[in-house]
């Protein structure tokens, strides 16, 4: 049994490289969807905004909140903005937001690309002449890789927003020495490795939402079944590979 | 008559299960036949061979005396915009209105500008009594129209072969006759077709010769007359059953 799954599991593994590798060779070809790009970042990005906004702010407020208590007991309340705005720009906000995301979009993605293939839409795609991975696949999958990063770059800088109120209400710390701390700790590095986190996480999210959907089987169940199968694959894909990431950013930038 | 679509000693498995056991016959230009058989013997997994949605163990299939059975994804976009397939349940794109359903394959494969293929499309809209559904979605048409704008969809581009799969069925009578008038008047306007159907009297109106699917070889291939007069067992049954 232990043997015939990881059979399956090996299976899927080879399934996914290929599809990343067709959508790579669709990404790089003509014909491109813009139009069908356009209506997916504003989708997967803009309509995303509002909860990335709440979860940054949120964040933001309490971990200043437990850190200014908890190094006030220490004369440490000084270091606050610079803890809470490091680990809101390098772990924080990439992690929350991909994993809001993979629960918001990566779920809905393989629902409705696992709704058209049970109704027969993506055959009627092929049907008429055209190839649905330039239709479906890239236009969310490039649209993910582009929207994730910029996401996860406002929830910090709504974090260390939340941050700055807290910290001037509750630890009488001026705005501009808030500041002022949090540019002198953050680097470009860090805002460059945060987002080059979250495009991979992007990418990871859409195109096992995408393969999911394609492979969606037994009708509107089967639907349903693909999408947990996507968030609960892409949360853990996301967790593991978070520290390997972090890693290697720490070897290239530090 | 010219051969427009041959197909060759087909075999298809699905597993262990055996569907086309050497499958063979031939489309001629301008010709419409019907396809029956009991269900579940491989009538529409046959169309989708022919358009190449499913691949075959075996055999051959020519469009124009060229193989197309054995062509890529991508080379078959091409024929796919000759040869145009109706899906059974209209396989509209439900996120799409009507009128983008039926110019989804003008935007894809033509030059023309905006002005002419919404010409193009009201056109198409009129000859299947939809000129006024083109801004309603997919979800708010009732079966019997969502099976027009999926034959609409399929013949916006002019195609030489239509493959319909069971166009009439679940409609009620009145829907019937409209979908049996788009047909007669996409073979009026030089369109070959392939019908799937268990409605033997639809069949028998439309189409020029019937052939029966059974047993994974074409059992019966006659003119409707000779479908009509057989003394075949087989066929009688069929034709009293159905």
């Amino acid at each position: 049994m232990i043997k015939n799954k990881l059979k399956q599991d090996m299976r899927v593994i080879g399934d996914v490289t290929l599809f990343t590798k067709d959508t790579f060779y669709c990404m790089l070809s003509r014909p491109f969807y813009l139009g069908r790009f356009l209506e997916q970042i504003i989708h997967l990005g803009i309509e995303s905004l509002s909860i990335t906004i709440v979860i940054g702010i949120v964040t933001g407020l309490v971990m200043t909140l437990q850190f200014g208590y908890g190094l006030e007991k220490f004369g440490g309340t000084l270091y606050v903005p610079a803890i809470v705005s490091l680990s809101l720009m390098r772990e924080l906000a990439p992690i929350f937001t991909s994993l809001l995301i993979a629960g918001r979009i990566g779920s809905g993605i393989s629902a409705e690309i696992g709704a058209m293939k049970v109704s027969q839409q993506i055959d009627a795609i092929r049907a008429l002449g055209t190839n649905p991975m330039r239709v479906l696949v890239v236009p969310r999958v490039l649209a993910s890789i582009l929207s994730l990063p910029l996401l996860a770059t406002l929830s910090a800088f709504m974090g260390i927003l939340g941050g700055l109120t807290i910290a001037n209400i509750e630890f009488n710390m001026t705005p501009g020495f808030y500041v002022n701390k949090v540019l002198s700790t953050i680097k470009l590095s860090d805002v460059f490795g945060s987002m080059a986190k979250c495009a991979f996480f992007g990418l990871v999210i859409s195109i096992l939402a995408c393969f999911r959907g394609f492979e969606t089987k037994d009708g509107t169940k089967g639907v349903g079944s693909s999408a947990k199968w996507v968030v609960v694959r892409t949360s853990i894909i996301i967790l593991i590979s978070d520290f390997f990431l972090s890693k290697i950013l720490i070897l290239i930038f530090d | 008559m010219q051969k427009i679509l041959e197909v060759k000693n087909v075999f298809k498995n699905f597993g262990f299960k055996k569907v086309h056991n050497g499958v063979s016959f031939d489309l001629n230009l301008g010709e419409t036949i019907g396809l029956l058989g009991p269900s579940g013997t491989g009538k529409s997994v046959l169309l989708r061979s022919i358009i190449g949605l499913e691949e075959i163990d075996d055999g051959e299939i020519l469009y124009h005396h060229q193989r197309i059975d054995n062509l890529t994804e991508v080379e078959l976009y091409k024929i796919r915009t000759r040869i145009s397939y109706s899906f059974q349940n209209g396989a509209l794109f439900d996120s799409d209105s009507v009128f983008e359903n039926v110019a989804y394959p003008l935007f894809e494969h033509t030059k023309l500008n905006e002005l002419e293929i919404e010409q193009k499309v009201m056109n198409v809209l009129r000859i299947i009594n939809l000129e006024g559904a083109k801004d309603l979605m997919p979800s708010d048409l009732s079966g019997g129209m969502q099976k027009r704008v999926g034959l609409a969809r399929a013949m916006i581009l002019n195609p030489e072969i239509l493959l319909y799969d069971e166009p009439t069925a679940g409609l009620d009578p009145s829907n019937v006759e409209l979908v049996i008038d788009v047909m007669k008047k996409f073979k009026e306007q030089g369109i070959s077709g392939i019908l799937v159907t268990h409605d033997i009297p639809t069949a028998l109106r439309i189409c020029d010769r019937i052939l029966i699917l059974k047993d994974g070889v074409i059992n019966f291939n006659g003119t409707t007359e000779e479908f009509e007069n057989s003394n075949d067992s087989f066929v009688k049954t069929f034709l009293k059953y159905e």
